[in-house]
């Protein structure tokens, strides 16, 4: 490849990524280069900015035609647009965060890794809304895996922060391999890596006995990446290492991970097996074939995330089993493979992110405040700060699904799928009585901050200036898209194409 | 009522498919009021987010607040009623979500049903604002809940007006919120904690029911809307199966928010809350929502047999079953709180036999006769401070207004000729034997006798005898207490005049006007059943005066008096003896076997799916070891089954 072929390919479909590249490598650089003493912060707020450029460079490239460079390794249609700016807002929001964050224990020393080490984390998430190919994909998902793992353990002598990451290192370091096992089967049936001729490949598949490996194919990769959507069989990591993470980094865990795991769970399953043939059902796609996999994923997920909540006293954890909770949701929506399935994933996507970042602002003032995570420590928080309280009420009754709420239209799309064409009655059942579930615990917390009397220490909450854009966004959202939620969706028709070129 | 023939005539023209009157296209008439209903359920808002941004610098001047905003209700609420005698449904809608191509609508409805729902809503709301200003008097959290009152109002107005089950659902799930907030009220007390907390999960049991059905429904017909849902029914786009399961799927919801068994179990411990909060949960709001939702989809019920007869079964045992509860019932609120879920039983009784007049109906009388029973009933607590009755008595006297009030409650829950409950009952109870169902028509029969007989047990125990304890400090309410307890009494006993064999039935005849759908306007049954509900209830009535009143009288006289009079007594006694003996003896028996069925049986369901979830919860936080081998493994175990029952199902191995 020489300078020329290089120059042929259009590069501005890459600017979003440049910009988090380029100031990742800055802030590298900088955090070299600046005396020590000088408050890393700065990096912080550049890396906000890098954030709010690169979203509007997203934005600019909505709308246009699906752009495909480095020999289709790379590209750039309305499903990546849609999901990058998802990825940028939660990570624009966690860095917010993350500027706030003032742990007891300090962590001066190492902030400014902090920063741009959420950077390339991005980049990697980036990267996989936008591969055309299982290595791209691949080498995205292990830049945000390994940026993920250095930043569960960043508090270094802090003994659950160490064996968070030790954890999330294991554990996820098995998952890739699943995976990769599985990306090996399909790329041995059809000599390719790249996803639309991997599609084009496995529509002439006359051997069953291919079939057959394509769908161990199948479940092997749907089960390795269920470790980056922290849903059954791959979760139990999650309440571990949510629970000994910094609190921005479980955010960036539970939110911007989450989509990301989705992103991947979407491109390669709907690509690769949305039009391989099946055994015995030659008109068939295998993707349907395995759809009752798939529902059986979704139903174990949300069972064990809302049942086990039930029984934490962390919040954090909690929170780790909500979490789990709510991929299970989504992957409803994915098994219902109804028309209005990326709209439903998405939407709910974009709920969750603003609901849960909400709530991890104020699990991280409260937390900071007392110094442990226990659910118990909400105890009187309408008495201390009636403003905390109610917000996190709001975003505790969004994230339960309660009408008025974006939580609740996120449900209700991914419900109105799962009733489309054939309807799904037990995973719907499960659903509905497992969401019923989570009321208990939600409103554990809500009965915490409203009926019970605070502890005897009764200071007040000073907010920092980023959990207060956090919490503004939040509430923003959850409360917009519940009562508006056309605006999202008009957004998503005008601007994104309806996503209709996915395959093309 | 103002129906001209002209106006009558237009509206038999106009029939449900023809309420898509959009503003700006030609319509008879001016609507102002109609036009502008979506106004009334914002006053209550409005007056909960003033209270809830100033509420602890207006103090005790909140109720000002609440009041004033639930009477703006209540002025424009009457308002579009009268507009309504005169004119057309009016109904509009805008486009709220889309998602592909499905179109989801928002907007509001002015239909017969709705008018009178909203002034019945807003006018009790309005009462129960006013009174509660006496009753909280002193409370430190005082404009925390006239805030709660303010939601909660606001969730019932806007549940209806709405014009599509999906709206309906979301005004439906937050009054359970604002139900939530005002039965956990005292929150201090751990039962008030604890009833709240059941409240909210036995109605989201129903609810559940009622979403599922709801989205099936919307796959079935493409619409939300009402009207769209009964045209599609009309025109047989749906099948006989799916219409019958999804009438039974929504009466779920029905049944967990109408205190329905077995769903009961939450009503009675909602009495935790303060007594005006059961006034207007218990009586007008609440608990009616899921009789009105039977009866705003009444045509889709009408369509399966069916689930008319489930409704119908369900509402009579519930109405038997629980007058029989409350026959042994010491809690002056739950007395009343068992009697709320056996009239609601009634309701229901009465829209399964194709009764919907006699439904609405009764949803009407009940609304104002219990209102003022349980404002009364408050009053009598707010006196002597204790809910026992057993601790009561002789409170006749002292109680100069309420006394009376009360009276006039039980009488007219009691189905005396003349009061309201009469009317109504004895409607429902031709609905019933017209509708073909002569066993559900005795059980009710029983259950008004039941309801005679232990509303003036509950009556005789509290005002008359002498006080059972040491009861000091008793007095009257203040003014703004026993007021609208006034009103209410009036309304006990004239409401019921709207509707009557003898006058005509004038409620009727508007409820079902150019709807040929909702049945009859007026069941005509024998004579004779409106003679049996009478005497039945009279002898409930007389029951209690010989077992409750006579039997302390007789106490007195028996020290002084001759021998005649004992041997009169003693006999007197002989009869008590012999109630007690067989009748007596066995309506207790069953209705502690009832209330067993209640806590083991009901309860005990409960407690089981408790068990199992908290039972799972505990295995999966045990499994979390904290060992990392274990989590891989479990992910290599998950990886194995998954491809295990693959190989054994879709591939090499078949």
């Amino acid at each position: 490849m020489d300078i020329q072929t290089l120059q042929q390919f259009n590069w501005s479909a890459m600017t979003p990524e440049f910009i988090i590249l380029g100031v990742a490598a800055l802030l590298t650089l900088l955090d070299l280069f600046i005396p020590k003493h000088l408050d890393r912060r700065i990096l912080g707020w550049i890396g906000i900015a890098a954030i709010l450029g690169a979203i509007v460079s997203v934005l600019s490239l909505a709308g246009g035609q699906v752009t495909s460079i480095l020999h289709d390794t790379f590209r750039l249609d309305s499903f990546a647009i849609a999901f990058k700016l998802l990825l940028l807002a939660g990570s624009g929001l966690v860095l917010f965060l993350a500027v706030s964050y003032e742990p007891k224990d300090g962590m001066e020393e190492y902030r400014g890794e902090f920063y741009y080490l959420f950077l390339t984390a991005l980049l990697g998430a980036m990267v996989m809304t936008s591969s055309g190919d299982l290595i791209t994909l691949f080498i995205g998902l292990e830049l945000l895996s390994i940026s993920s793992y250095i930043l569960a353990g960043i508090r270094k002598y802090h003994v659950q922060s160490n064996e968070s990451a030790m954890k999330y290192v294991i554990n996820g370091s098995i998952s890739s391999a699943i995976t990769l096992f599985g990306m090996s089967y399909v790329y041995g049936l059809t000599g390719s890596t790249n996803l639309l001729e991997i599609a084009k490949g496995l529509l002439t598949v006359q051997d069953t006995q291919h079939s057959y490996l394509l769908g161990l194919a199948f479940l092997m990769i749907f089960v390795g990446l269920s470790f980056k959507l922290a849903a059954a069989p791959f979760h139990m990591w999650a309440p571990d290492v949510y629970q000994g993470a910094p609190t921005p980094v479980t955010a960036f865990l539970s939110v911007v991970s989450k989509i990301a795991g989705f992103v991947i769970v979407i491109r390669i399953l709907l690509t690769v097996f949305g039009s391989a043939a099946s055994v015995g059902h030659p008109n068939q796609p295998i993707l349907l074939d395995m759809q009752d996999y798939i529902a059986f994923i979704a139903g174990v997920t949300m069972i064990i995330g809302n049942v086990v909540a039930l029984r934490q006293s962390n919040i954090k954890r909690m929170f780790a089993y909500s979490s789990i909770a709510h991929a299970g949701y989504i992957l409803v929506a994915l098994t219902t493979l109804s028309s209005n399935m990326f709209y439903s994933i998405w939407f709910y996507l974009l709920a969750y992110l603003f609901m849960n970042l909400g709530a991890f602002a104020v699990i991280q003032v409260v937390t900071e405040k007392t110094g442990s995570a226990r659910i118990a420590d909400f105890a009187g928080l309408y008495k201390r700060s009636p403003v905390l309280a109610v917000i996190m009420g709001l975003l505790l009754v969004s994230l339960a699904g309660f009408p008025g709420t974006a939580g609740f239209i996120g449900k209700l799309n991914i419900f109105l799928g799962a009733f489309y064409g054939e309807p799904h009655y037990v995973l719907a059942s499960i659903m509905i009585a497992t969401t019923v579930v989570s009321y208990f615990y939600y409103f554990g917390v809500m009965t915490q901050m409203f009926f019970r009397p605070a502890s005897d220490e009764t200071g007040k909450f000073n907010i920092p200036f980023g959990i207060i854009v956090v919490l503004v966004i939040a509430v923003a959202g959850s409360v917009l898209f519940g009562i508006l939620p056309n605006t999202a969706f008009d957004f998503m028709t005008n601007n994104l194409n309806n996503l209709a070129d996915f395959f093309s | 009522m103002g129906l001209s023939t002209k106006t009558g005539r237009c509206q038999a023209l106009l029939g449900f498919d023809k309420i898509r009157v959009v503003p700006g296209t030609a319509r008879r008439g001016i609507v102002i009021m109609m036009e502008n209903a979506w106004l009334i359920p914002l006053f209550p808002l409005l007056s909960f987010l003033i209270l809830l941004l100033f509420g602890k610098r207006l103090k005790e001047a909140s109720a000002y607040v609440g009041i004033l905003f639930t009477l703006a209700s209540l002025v424009y609420s009457i308002l579009v009623l009268f507009e309504r005698f005169s004119e057309p449904t009016y109904g509009t809608n805008f486009e709220w979500l889309t998602i592909g191509d499905i179109h989801l609508t928002a907007g509001f409805e002015v239909n017969q049903l709705n008018a009178l729902m909203l002034v019945i809503v807003s006018l009790v709301s309005f009462l129960v604002h006013t009174y509660s200003k006496g009753y909280m008097n002193g409370d430190e959290r005082f404009p925390v809940f006239y805030a709660y009152l303010g939601l909660f109002t606001f969730a019932m107005l806007g549940l209806v007006i709405s014009p599509n089950l999906l709206q309906t659902y979301i005004f439906w799930e937050l009054v359970g919120v604002g139900s939530f907030l005002l039965i956990g009220f005292y929150f201090y007390k751990e039962e008030a904690k604890a009833a709240a907390k059941k409240a909210f999960i036995m109605t989201r049991i129903g609810d559940v029911g009622l979403f599922i059905g709801m989205i099936l429904l919307f796959w079935q017909t493409k619409s939300f809307e009402y009207s769209e849902i009964f045209k599609a029914v009309d025109a047989g786009a749906v099948s006989g199966t799916m219409i019958t399961l999804t009438a039974i799927l929504i009466f779920i919801g029905a049944v967990g928010k109408s205190g329905q068994f077995p769903l009961h179990t939450w009503l009675p411990d909602a009495m935790e809350g303060p007594t005006p909060v059961s006034a207007l949960i218990h009586a007008a709001t609440m608990v009616a929502a899921g009789v009105y939702l039977v009866a705003a989809l009444f045509p889709l019920f009408q369509a399966s047999k069916t689930a008319l007869l489930t409704i119908a079964v369900i509402g009579a045992f519930t109405a038997i079953f629980a007058a029989s509860i409350g026959l042994v019932q010491t809690d002056i609120k739950r007395v009343l709180a068992y009697s709320t879920v056996s009239q609601l039983g009634y309701m229901m009784l009465a829209l399964g036999s194709a009764g919907y007049v006699a439904g609405v109906f009764h949803l009407m009388t009940h609304a104002f006769f219990k209102a003022l029973l349980f404002l009364a009933a408050g009053s009598v607590i707010h006196a002597v401070h204790t809910q026992n009755i057993e601790e009561m008595g002789g409170l006749w006297k002292k109680l100069k207004f309420t006394g009376p009030l009360f009276l006039i409650g039980t009488l007219s829950i009691s189905g005396v000729p003349l009061f309201s409950g009469f009317f109504s009952k004895d409607e429902i109870l031709a609905a019933a034997w017209e509708g073909g169902h002569p066993i559900l028509f005795f059980l009710a029969l029983i259950a008004a006798f039941m309801t005679a007989f232990y509303m003036f047990r509950l009556f005789f125990m509290v005002f008359t005898g002498k006080p059972r304890t040491e009861m000091k400090n008793v007095h009257e309410s203040p003014a703004n207490m026993t007021y609208p307890m006034m009103l209410l009494g009036v309304l006990a006993i004239v409401a019921g005049y709207v509707n009557t064999p003898w006058f005509g039935s004038f409620l009727g005849d508007w409820l079902v006007d150019g709807n040929p759908r909702l049945g009859h306007a007026h069941v005509e049954g024998p004579i004779w059943i409106m003679i049996a509900a009478t005497v039945v209830s009279l002898l409930g009535i007389f029951m209690a005066y010989l077992m409750y009143y006579k039997r302390s009288l007789a106490r007195n006289w028996l020290s002084g008096t001759g021998d005649t009079l004992h041997t009169i007594l003693t006999n007197k006694y002989y009869v008590d003896e012999f109630y007690q003996l067989t009748v007596i003896a066995f309506t207790k028996g069953l209705s502690y076997f009832l209330r067993f069925i209640d806590v083991f049986l009901v309860e005990g369901l409960v407690k089981g799916v408790v068990g199992i979830v908290q039972g799972l919860g505990r295995t999966g936080s045990r499994m979390q070891s904290g060992q990392v081998q274990t989590y891989g493994a479990v992910a290599f175990i998950g990886l194995a089954l998954l491809a295990v029952i693959y190989a054994l199902t879709g591939g090499y191995l078949r």
